[in-house]
């Protein structure tokens, strides 16, 4: 379980983010909706315990990470790869070609398994075409393919994901959504920040509303038919002009 | 007589000439690179007690003409010190001192600048510490560094004929002292051009090459 209790977070002086509590368990996908500007990614880089929170505790099954830390001290034990992220930039290392960059971190949990799993994941993404070149040559659409091939041949037991399907087409959407299904016989736990509200009516277990640095409603998909709150109400019909 | 009777009648003297400009050549470089890069490297780190004054030391070097700090060196100061040193020493240290906060700026700089996102994906795919250092901080750092610091090697270079001008017998003292003796002024500093041309122009080429390779690898679109 990947919980957090009482996260705080503020940019001088700025509170971004207000007593969040959210509980990700193995094999479930929470889907964070939520306006722009409303704490979705700052609450999602604390959760991969990189930007710290200021206060509150995170805990990843049964490991308490309390905030603010002692001075100078640093996260212990080292969550990573165990739990790993996609962040809304990508940052896929530029001097590394794009097969370097999924294999790179991927061989130090199993060299030879990784040779052979990268080969399935560059089938399913259709990746051969660009494989072999640099960040630089690939598109968006295709660099946010290799961001997740990265993260998923590490085969963590919690994957953060922040709006990794911006630049996708509806295929390609619907192929990483549909890989986020299998994710879940495999146990693992998702965070997936997203405008797909089609996506998370389908599949997700939880939503998780953000609004004004706060969770502002919570619940299983059935929220987004019947909100409970005038502020996601709001929020969904501006949705449903657009899509 | 031509370029090459000059060179057959004179190549002693030319050699000699040589050799000391290598050797303050290999003076410079070599503290430039080790003094400097570890100079750059600690005042990345500690930006306040090292970064700053070595900073501003290189802030004041660049507004003083390299010649006159070489003279002040020379005369006024080993006149105040009431001391008397080998010319080739003043020079060595002089260039030395310019070369080590020249590279230890362009170091600083690439070490500070550097964009953290590479290290936080680093950290979030579980790479190891030496993995990041060796694999992801040192191959950009130097991708980033190395044709500047080529071009600064080569102005370098350059530079030792200042040196003359304190009488260290390099090689354009050498050239000008054959000059004195056989008056052949176009065959003479011909030679010593070309001389400057097949060492310094692959290297600077090697440089722009590097730099329009990597920018290329670096740049997102
Ligand atoms: N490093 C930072 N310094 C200062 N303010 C920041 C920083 N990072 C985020 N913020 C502020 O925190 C707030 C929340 O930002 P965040 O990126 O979490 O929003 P978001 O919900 O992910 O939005 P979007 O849907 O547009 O991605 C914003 O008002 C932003 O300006
Ligand atoms: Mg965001």
């Amino acid at each position: 379980m990947l919980t957090t209790r009482g996260l705080g977070k503020s940019f001088g002086g700025k509170t971004v983010l207000r007593d969040v509590n959210v509980d990700i368990a193995p094999g479930t996908i929470t889907c964070v909706i939520g306006p722009s500007g409303t704490g979705k990614t700052t609450l999602l880089r604390a959760l991969s315990l990189l930007d710290l929170p200021d206060s509150g505790v995170i805990s990843l099954d049964g490991q308490d990470y309390s905030f603010p830390l002692q001075q100078g001290a640093a996260i212990t034990p080292a969550p990573w790869p165990k739990l790993t992220a996609v962040f809304q930039s990508l940052f896929l290392w530029p001097h590394l070609t794009l097969r370097e960059n999924i294999l790179l971190p991927a061989r130090n949990i199993d060299a030879a398994k990784a040779e052979k799993d990268i080969e399935g994941l560059i089938a399913f993404f259709e990746m051969q075409g660009f494989i072999d070149s640099y960040p630089n040559q690939a598109s968006i659409g295709q660099r946010q393919r290799v961001a997740m091939a990265r993260a998923l041949i590490l085969n963590p037991r919690y994957l953060l994901l922040d709006e990794i399907t911006s630049a996708l087409d509806v295929e390609q959407t619907v192929k990483i959504l549909t890989k986020l299904g299998h994710l879940k016989e495999r146990n693992i736990g998702v965070f997936l920040i997203t405008h797909q509200i089609g996506f998370a009516r389908k599949s997700a277990d939880q939503i998780v509303f953000m609004d004004g640095g706060t969770v502002a409603e919570r619940g299983g998909p059935d929220i987004l038919d019947a909100p409970k709150t005038a502020r996601l109400q709001q929020f969904l019909s501006a949705v449903h002009e657009v899509y | 007589m031509s370029v090459l009777d000059i060179l057959m009648n004179y190549y002693p003297a030319f050699l000699s000439g040589l050799w000391v400009t290598m050797q303050l050549s290999l003076i410079i470089w070599g503290s430039g690179i080790v003094v400097g890069g570890g100079l750059g490297i600690l005042g990345a780190r500690y930006r306040i007690y090292i970064g700053l004054p070595s900073r501003t030391v290189s802030f004041l070097l660049s507004g003083v003409p390299i010649l006159v700090f070489l003279f002040w060196l020379h005369y006024p100061a080993q006149a105040m010190f009431d001391v008397v040193i080998d010319p080739f020493y003043t020079g060595a240290f002089t260039l030395s001192v310019i070369n080590i906060f020249s590279v230890a700026d362009i170091v600083r700089g690439a070490l500070v600048d550097f964009p953290q996102q590479y290290l936080t994906a680093a950290k979030v795919t579980g790479l190891t510490r030496e993995q990041t250092i060796f694999k992801i901080q040192i191959p950009l750092i130097l991708r980033e560094i190395l044709p500047p610091l080529l071009l600064l090697q080569v102005m370098m270079l350059h530079t030792t004929l200042f040196t003359s001008l304190i009488s260290v017998e390099e090689i354009f003292r050498a050239a000008q002292r054959i000059n004195a003796q056989i008056y052949r002024p176009v065959e003479i500093y011909t030679a010593l051009g070309v001389f400057f041309l097949a060492v310094c122009l692959p290297v600077n080429g090697f440089a722009l090459w590097l730099k329009g390779r990597y920018t290329r690898d670096l740049s997102e679109r």
